[in-house]
């Protein structure tokens, strides 16, 4: 038998046990895409963040998989194939791997990318003015309504992954800034804030206090309101006596 | 039949020489939109205000058109089918409808893009709507030269001629779908 009769009778199997699914199993696969797609649209309605990453991503690559095993047929490929998108994806990685740690940080132990931080800054500044604008013809664009704004929750969802839950500075992330992260509980901390000076740092970043770079501006997100909020739950962790 | 060339029947992988010739293409492919996409995701980290101009862009376009395009890789995949089984009319039935997939996104997102440049959000006005331009632009290019080369697959198809090429056609299409599902999420979701 000649290598290409081999192949013949390899690739005729293959197609055989494809068939045996047939139109049928195509249908399920994209009737499944099209519940996915729809969950990934809803997921962003509900206004939660994990909730957004998943359904936009942890989605996204199921319905890739799906697309590449069933209608790429990458489940009946040869091995080789698999090896060469491997190979590919590995590269890819490898390019990520080695630019994200001067891509996604604009300051390191020795540099600082006066530029990027720059257009950040120019970025939110422009944005403020825009919701102005917006205020001033009569259709206010408010991040979240004031009355039911949840300091608490906020505070462990953005600024305890530095400052923990337990506002002593000993948050996940934390651990490896230097400097550290400031500690709520420290007696020493109180002794040099005041109300103003702790919601200018929320809101403009630590540095805007003359404080840690590494502690960035959240202005964005918060209103005038909140930033109050949030000061009046920082004062919680205050230590006693204070 | 005997003047075709060598490398339709040859095959020293046990992956016939055109899919093994497509594969290599989609790896480069990935390389090529891997970067680009990656490079988005770790700018898109970088800079908070970024997501003040994704909040421009317009969620039903996106997944209109990502609607269109799995609704595309359906028929592409059936097309395929046809062609295994022999039914070459039928297979070229089934791209032609592939191509009015690729036509109905490229309209729509002709349309998006018209009202996003009338508001005045352009490849220039800054970073984010750079790489939203690049990014879709460059995935575009590609839809439309899918449809093109399923055309000339789809009269031969049509005349019961290299059917083996609907699939190869086929896996290229799949791709691209693949990268929108990527670029939806990634440009109209994360807000």
């Amino acid at each position: 038998m000649s290598e290409h009769e081999q192949l013949n009778e390899r690739d005729r199997a293959q197609v055989e046990e494809r068939h045996e699914h047939g139109a049928e199993h195509y249908r399920k696969v994209y009737l499944t895409l099209l519940v996915l797609l729809v969950l990934s649209v809803a997921g962003p309605f509900l206004g939660i963040v994990w909730v957004t990453l998943i359904t936009a991503f942890g989605i996204a690559l199921v319905k890739a998989n799906l697309v590449i095993q069933n209608f790429m047929h990458l489940r009946w490929e040869k091995r080789l194939v698999k090896w060469v998108l491997i190979s590919s994806l590995v590269l890819m990685a490898l390019f990520v791997a080695g630019v994200a740690p001067d891509v996604m940080r604009h300051e390191g132990q020795n540099w600082v990318n006066v530029a990027a931080a720059d257009a950040v800054d120019r970025g939110i500044e422009d944005e403020h003015a825009e919701e102005e604008e917006h205020a001033e013809e009569g259709t206010a664009v408010t991040v979240a309504d004031p009355d039911v704004f949840d300091a608490v929750g906020q505070f462990n969802l953005i600024c305890a992954t530095c400052h923990g839950s337990a506002g002593d500075g000993n948050g996940a992330a934390g651990a490896v800034l230097d400097p550290r992260p400031a500690n709520f509980t420290d007696p020493a901390f109180w002794e040099t804030r005041d109300d103003e000076r702790i919601k200018t740092a929320i809101r403009d970043g630590g540095a805007a206090v003359g404080g840690s770079p590494l502690m960035a501006p959240w202005g964005v997100l918060f209103d005038d309101a909140q930033l109050d909020a949030l000061v009046e739950y920082l004062k919680a962790f205050r230590p006693a006596g204070q | 039949m005997s003047a075709k060339p060598i490398a339709t029947t040859r095959s020293a992988t046990g992956i016939p020489t055109g899919r093994l010739a497509v594969w290599w293409l989609l790896a480069s492919e990935v390389v090529i939109f891997g970067g680009l996409l990656g490079s988005y995701i770790m700018h898109r980290v970088g800079h908070p205000e970024w997501a003040e101009a994704a909040a421009h862009t317009q969620v039903w376009f996106g997944a209109f058109n990502t609607l269109v395009l799995l609704t595309s890789s359906f028929t592409a995949v059936l097309a395929h089918q046809a062609a295994e089984s022999g039914q070459g009319k039928k297979a070229a039935k089934f791209l032609v409808m592939t191509m009015g997939g690729a036509l109905t996104f490229l309209l729509v997102k002709s349309i998006e893009w018209t009202i996003e440049i009338s508001h005045g959000y352009t490849i220039t006005t800054n970073t984010f709507w750079s790489f939203y331009y690049t990014a879709a632009g460059l995935h575009g290019l590609h839809v439309i030269a899918g449809a093109i080369i399923m055309g000339f697959i789809a009269v031969d198809a049509w005349r019961g001629r290299e059917l083996q090429r609907v699939e190869l056609i086929g896996i290229y299409w799949h791709f691209v779908d693949l990268v929108w599902i990527f670029l939806f999420p990634l440009l109209y979701i994360a807000k």
